[in-house]
């Protein structure tokens, strides 16, 4: 079914027996948002609006859309006439509609029928070098062939007199408010119904009168504006979790969150058929998504569909040389570094026993982290010998007992290490000046092995995943 | 489809294509993304426009329709009240809040209730009858004012240019 035609509009209407009945919807729609009236507001200058819109508008800029005139939310009233003016046509709408494509179909010839009051002029360049944005466009029969499951087929129609017309063929009944309608109306009507049963052949007033909510009803009492200016960002954000919603986020998001909360709030306040507190939270859940901290992640030019693959390969073609380049010297010398490793495998293992500093041990798993976390004993020698000791002992007990060979060197090396870490090159010559260091050093595969640099075992490990650090590294400091 | 912005483009999108305005067409470059649109404006009649298609692209912001969208033809374009590089400057597409010029009136700026469809005409409108008391392309505008005919030889050029002759 195209998504386009399977939304409801004004202009369903024209090419039908009832093409003035356009206007008509169009006047029960909103300005705003294009939908029927949703709990429609009168202003004090007697524009009428969904509560939710105008609350919106008056947010934006406080004057009315369509004069305006100055005004504020809280001189909004509600406009029961238009809310029941809309509820009788929505429930009006699909027999009437199909009753009047069906005349119109009967109608032997099409020639008749009222002419489309606009139409594109149909000048050959347009056909030939824009056919693809006139796709969208069709005619009433084909839009009715895309409401896809009815089988209210245009040629059926066309064929069909009205003697032969079941106004229950291609209907079918709401699962919540058993009322009849058809197929492929029943989606757009279940995001609304409201589990009363309609009669869509002769909705009466009576029936559609608003409604006592039969759910509990959150308090009616509306929310107030706040002067955002006059509340620190402290108080504001106890307000937010006051009100039982998310409070993180910058200043200007939280304004526009809690601006939009009290818009969702008050409205629903206005409407005749409540919400629950658990589905207004949904809404801001899916405000937060499209505008709030979840919108801003602008997707890549990268991602476009018609994005320039060869312009944009062109265009950074230096770039992406550089990178191949530095691919390629990082792959050579590494394979240069595995042969020669691999040479004295055995070497290096016995090298690594007796250097290991047992309390560099956990830094051997958990590189990054030893790098990030500040040391809190630094400076503190006495502390640092405590602490060493333990995990001598620790280390001693657990693993191998010649770990423990030279645990007083240890200390510099600890507090050296992140240091070392960030100068890039010239670790080449700290790593010869001072062995041991090297020995945790991801950055040492990079260095040509020297017999007193310790290899660990372990630390081919993380060798791979390391490498284009050490490059960038490497690179910055050259240049 | 959950936003207000993009139902209510949605529901444009659908009002365009069902019941086109003469001289305009419009609609999302995809149907995934509400928010780039493509538009092809004719040249109005007894202009010098006449005859060219011209197209434009509009960006919408997310807070449509409390914002206005930006227009801005894809073409080449030799208008007073369109910039070099193809920006549509028209009181439409100014929210009401800022007056930047200061010469536009309120009714006649962006508001909630403007939709593609009016832009699209004020903007035909604006090909016919160029706006030279704050001209984005100020060369445009002298030309417009003093030298009528070069004017109207180069936005001939261009509906030439446009159309591939």
């Amino acid at each position: 079914m195209s998504k386009l035609h399977a939304v409801e509009d004004p202009t369903d209407w024209l090419n039908t027996s009832l093409s003035c009945f356009e206007p008509l919807e169009a006047a029960l729609r909103c300005q705003v948002c294009k939908e029927f009236y949703d709990t429609p507001m009168i202003t004090t200058c007697s524009h009428t609006f969904c509560s939710l819109c105008i609350r919106r508008c008056f947010n934006s800029d406080g004057k009315c859309p369509t004069c305006r005139t100055s005004d504020q939310a809280d001189k909004l009233r509600r406009n029961w006439v238009v809310q029941e003016l809309v509820d009788t046509f929505k429930a009006a709408r699909p027999a009437a509609l199909k009753l009047a494509q069906t005349k119109a179909g009967s109608e032997d010839d099409e020639a008749e029928r009222p002419k489309r009051k606009r139409k594109l002029e149909d000048t050959d360049i347009e056909e030939d070098s824009f056919e693809d944005t006139r796709r969208p466009r069709r005619t009433r029969r084909s839009r009715s062939v895309a409401h896809g499951t009815s089988q209210e087929e245009p040629i059926e129609l066309d064929d069909s007199g009205d003697g032969d017309y079941d106004p229950e063929e291609g209907t079918t009944l709401c699962p919540i408010c058993k009322s009849r309608m058809k197929v492929g109306l029943v989606y757009a009507h279940l995001d609304l119904c409201d589990g009363k049963p309609v009669n869509n052949n002769g909705a009466t007033r009576a029936r559609t009168q608003p409604s006592k909510p039969k759910e509990p009803l959150p308090p009616a009492a509306r929310l107030p504006q706040l002067n955002y200016s006059l509340l620190k960002d402290n108080a504001l954000k106890k307000k937010l979790q006051d009100l039982g919603i998310a409070a993180h986020g910058s200043r200007a998001l939280i304004i526009r969150r809690h601006t939009e909360w009290v818009n969702l709030w008050n409205s629903n306040c206005d409407s005749s058929r409540p919400r629950t507190k658990r589905e207004l939270l949904r809404e801001l859940d899916s405000w937060e998504r499209s505008q709030g901290a979840g919108a801003s992640t602008v997707p890549s030019a990268v991602m476009k569909k018609d994005f320039d693959g060869e312009g944009w390969a062109a265009s950074n073609k230096d770039q992406f040389d550089e990178l191949i380049a530095n691919a390629r010297r990082n792959r050579a010398r590494k394979e240069a570094k595995t042969e020669e490793r691999e040479e004295k495998p055995n070497e290096d293992q016995i090298d690594s026993m007796p250097t290991h500093q047992p309390e560099q041990a956990p830094s051997i798993s958990t590189p990054v982290r030893h790098d990030e976390i500040p040391n809190p004993y630094e400076g503190n020698e006495k502390a640092l010998s405590i602490v060493r000791e333990k995990v001598d002992e620790a280390n001693s007990h657990g693993r191998r007992l010649r770990s423990s060979g030279q645990p007083i060197p240890a200390p510099p090396r600890d507090e050296e290490r992140p240091g070392s870490i960030n100068e890039g090159p010239p670790l080449d010559e700290e790593v010869d000046a001072n062995p041991p260091i090297s020995s945790q050093q991801p950055s040492s595969q990079f260095v040509p092995i020297s017999p007193n640099v310790d290899m660990s075992r372990k630390a081919h490990m993380f060798r791979l995943p390391e490498d284009p650090i050490i490059d960038t590294d490497g690179g910055t400091s050259v240049s | 489809m959950a936003n207000p912005a993009s139902k209510r483009l949605f529901k444009e999108y659908r009002g365009l294509s069902s019941d086109p305005p003469e001289g305009i067409t419009a609609g999302p470059v995809t149907e995934d993304d509400m928010f780039l649109w493509e538009a092809l404006i004719q040249g109005p009649e007894g202009t010098p426009f006449e005859g060219g298609i011209f197209p434009a692209e509009l960006k919408f912001p997310k807070d449509y329709p409390l914002a206005p969208p930006t227009m801005r033809f894809t073409c080449e374009m030799w208008h007073p009240n369109v910039y070099q590089n193809g920006t549509v400057c028209i009181s439409i597409l100014h929210p009401p809040g800022d007056d930047p010029n200061h010469y536009e009136h309120a009714s006649e700026r962006w508001s909630p209730i403007q939709s593609v469809e009016k832009i699209l005409i004020s903007v035909m409108s604006m090909l016919a009858e160029p706006n030279d008391e704050s001209p984005a392309n100020v060369d445009a505008a002298r030309m417009w004012r003093e030298r009528r005919k070069e004017y109207e030889r180069i936005v001939r050029g261009n509906v030439r240019k446009g159309l591939g002759l």
